[in-house]
């Protein structure tokens, strides 16, 4: 039997199904505003919780890249170990595929700056420092490795301290003073933002040569390279893991275990350059190669991925447990849906014995609970974008993700469908009879 | 022409301890332009039977014509395309959806057949027309009254231009002067258009309004009887 007899006679009873669906939601609008609130609320904690995670995701990943790209730093974690400054130069030599190199020293002083004095954080580093960390300079230029060799007092200022000796004018020429000494500005890094590439803003960037000096030091313990590529980076871990394991007196050869970073050999591990393991038994283990990773060498490519990894996890997470809640939506317009059949059975006796055919009332009642979860998926996502903006205002990054919307609505959609067919079937197979008895 | 004919019909109804016979071997033939009222008490099985002749379901054995088509194993879907273009049916709580206007509650029957709606809007202003409601064609079913109500039940049974039209209990729930004048409709339509009119009536009066009256006792026609108009 065909179910249909021509196009008009499909769109008719699609249409008048339509109109009777819409009538059934608006008929009773508390009940189905609250099935529909129950929806959005849903689909709003998906949207918004999905937002959070995904604004830390893109918070942690700028944070990496703010370091600069390709970037690998190699840090001793034991003051045996600390490298010669020197040796940074000779890794791009020895190492192919790098290209910048530079010791890092961290340190501080007493800057003086006209009759204003006050501490602040020192950085040496060579002359490459603006390629390898990607910075760009706003006023004058970097200091030149001449500058590094002659120990010269020249001082390149992160963007807040320059911009706030002369109020926004360029200090560049003039002079403070650090730990007594006199330095010469000669150039104001361009903004990076709070938080951003070690607060790089907040510091004052001068030749490593004259920061062992203030720092009483001739071993630095951080080296950062740069790599040509990505693919040059995931080359150089590899053989700056043997360069190190020689220099530590370790067997080359032996089993390389891998994690974060890249490759890792027992005492030259891979972490993230902030948190050095704690040696666990130092007293029980003396030596080197058991106890504690010495020198830690770590691809930032591969942390950016390792990190982003685990917020996408933390995203979905957030967004699973949301949709929990998008679930009981789901669950309400089901319950809802089932009331409204057991209320209209008299109806739907009345439609069949009219000739309504089961197409008709499966219709119907499927398309009411998918205006129900429709209007709540609509109204979600709108409460949603609202919710990230609130989450926002009170200091969290999140963002609208039109993949959160898009999943939020889709699975609420859907939702509405599959909790719908249950009721609309039990609506089709009343028998006439029977509802016709109500 | 026999336009429906019942052939040894018999409904059982399984219940808790065992089978409830509610018609048992009913033969019955109506002809094209009879007006028939099924009469019995309550028990007697004559709404198992209207539902049967109304295609709403059935029967257990036997076999039922239709216009000629054998329509006692149909599918649920099929009997349903039955029912909406050879059946009208008038009930005695008229049945009609409260969210609809009287006119809208006409057009359903139609919408189900799948006509376009210009169309379904005249067939159904005729009807109403023909049932003297034209002046409350925008009027929701709870703002009629019972005589209104029922007489927009019948214009939708007309609009489908059925075969013929069921009426179960039509005047059960209107006053004794309501009845009259909707029983007087029946008998109006039936006369001058020529439309089969089976009833199922409990009151002798209405059954009298028809010409011929059947009656069923414990779900056997106990007896037949033709009633000669002067």
């Amino acid at each position: 039997m065909k179910l249909f007899k021509s196009w008009l006679s499909f769109w008719v009873r699609f249409f008048f199904a339509a109109q009777m669906a819409w009538q059934g939601v608006t008929i009773n609008p508390l009940r189905s505003g609250l099935t529909v609130l129950g929806v959005a609320i849903g689909v709003a904690s998906v949207v918004s919780l999905m937002g959070i995670g995904e604004g830390a995701r893109l918070a942690v990943i700028k944070q990496f890249e703010s370091l600069g790209s390709n970037v690998i730093v190699i840090k001793a974690h034991d003051a045996s170990a600390e490298f010669a400054p020197e040796e940074a130069e000779e890794l791009v030599e020895r190492v192919s595929g790098l290209k910048y190199a530079s010791p890092v020293v961290n340190t501080n002083a007493v800057m003086r700056w006209r009759r204003a004095r006050g501490q602040v954080e020192i950085i040496g580093v060579s002359a490459d420092f603006p390629e390898l960390r990607d910075h760009k300079l706003i006023a004058g230029r970097f200091f030149t490795k001449w500058h590094v060799e002659q120990r010269s007092p020249v001082a390149v200022l992160g963007y807040n301290i320059g911009a706030g000796l002369l109020g926004g004018r360029s200090p560049v020429g003039q002079t403070l003073t650090l730990n007594g000494q006199t330095y010469r500005i000669v150039g104001v890094l361009e903004k990076k933002g709070s938080g951003q590439a070690e607060n790089i803003d907040d510091k004052i960037v001068i030749p490593y040569t004259t920061a062992l000096k203030i720092a009483g030091k001739r071993t630095v313990d951080e080296l950062w390279v740069k790599a040509e590529s990505a693919k040059a980076a995931d080359l150089a871990i590899a053989q700056l893991g043997r360069i190190y394991r020689r220099k530590l007196g370790l067997d080359v050869t032996a089993p390389k275990a891998v994690t974060g970073g890249g490759q890792q050999a027992p005492g030259v591990g891979a972490e993230y350059p902030e948190e050095p393991q704690p040696s666990p038994q130092p007293e029980e283990q003396p030596s080197l190669d058991l106890g504690k990773d010495i020198i830690t060498i770590t691809n930032l490519n591969t942390l950016v991925e390792e990190a982003d990894k685990a917020n996408r996890v933390m995203t979905l997470l957030l967004g699973g447990i949301a949709a929990v809640s998008l679930l009981v939506g789901g669950l309400g317009i089901m319950n809802i849906m089932l009331v409204a059949v057991t209320e209209r059975t008299g109806e739907i006796g009345v439609r069949r014995a009219l000739g309504a055919k089961k197409f008709d009332l499966l219709l119907q009642f499927l398309l009411e609970a998918f205006y129900l979860s429709g209007i709540g998926a609509a109204a979600g996502t709108a409460f949603g974008i609202w919710g990230v903006d609130i989450f926002n205002r009170y200091g969290f990054n999140a963002v609208i993700s039109a993949d959160a919307i898009k999943v939020a609505v889709f699975v609420a959609l859907s939702c509405g469908l599959l909790f719908g067919v249950y009721p609309a079937w039990t609506a089709s197979s009343v028998p006439p009879v029977e509802a016709l008895r109500r | 022409m026999e336009i429906l004919e019942l052939k040894g019909i018999s409904k059982e109804y399984r219940s808790g301890r065992g089978t409830v016979k509610a018609l048992s071997d009913i033969n019955l033939a109506v002809k094209k332009g009879e007006f028939v009222s099924i009469m019995g008490p309550s028990g007697s099985g004559k709404s198992t039977l209207l539902n049967i002749i109304g295609c709403l379901d059935r029967p257990t054995a036997g076999e039922y014509f239709l216009d000629g088509m054998k329509v006692d194993r149909l599918s649920d879907d099929k009997l349903a395309e039955i029912r909406n273009r050879y059946i009208g049916f008038v009930f005695q709580k008229f049945h009609l959806l409260q969210g609809l206007d009287a006119l809208g509650n006409v057009e359903l029957p139609l919408i189900y057949r799948g006509i376009g709606s210009a169309e379904r809007k005249r067939r159904a202003k005729e009807a109403l027309d023909a049932v003297g409601l034209s002046d409350r064609m925008r009027h929701r079913p709870s703002e009629l009254s019972g005589g209104e109500q029922q007489r927009v039940a019948i214009a939708r049974a007309l609009a489908q231009e059925p075969l013929l039209i069921l009426a179960d209990e039509p005047t059960g729930s209107l006053d004794s002067n309501t009845g009259r004048t909707i029983m007087e409709l029946f008998q109006k339509l039936n006369a001058e258009r020529g439309i089969t009119v089976v009833m199922v009536t409990h009151d002798r009066d209405m059954a009298g309004y028809g010409r011929r009256i059947v009656r069923l006792l414990d779900g056997r026609i106990k007896e037949e009887e033709f009633i000669v108009k002067m």
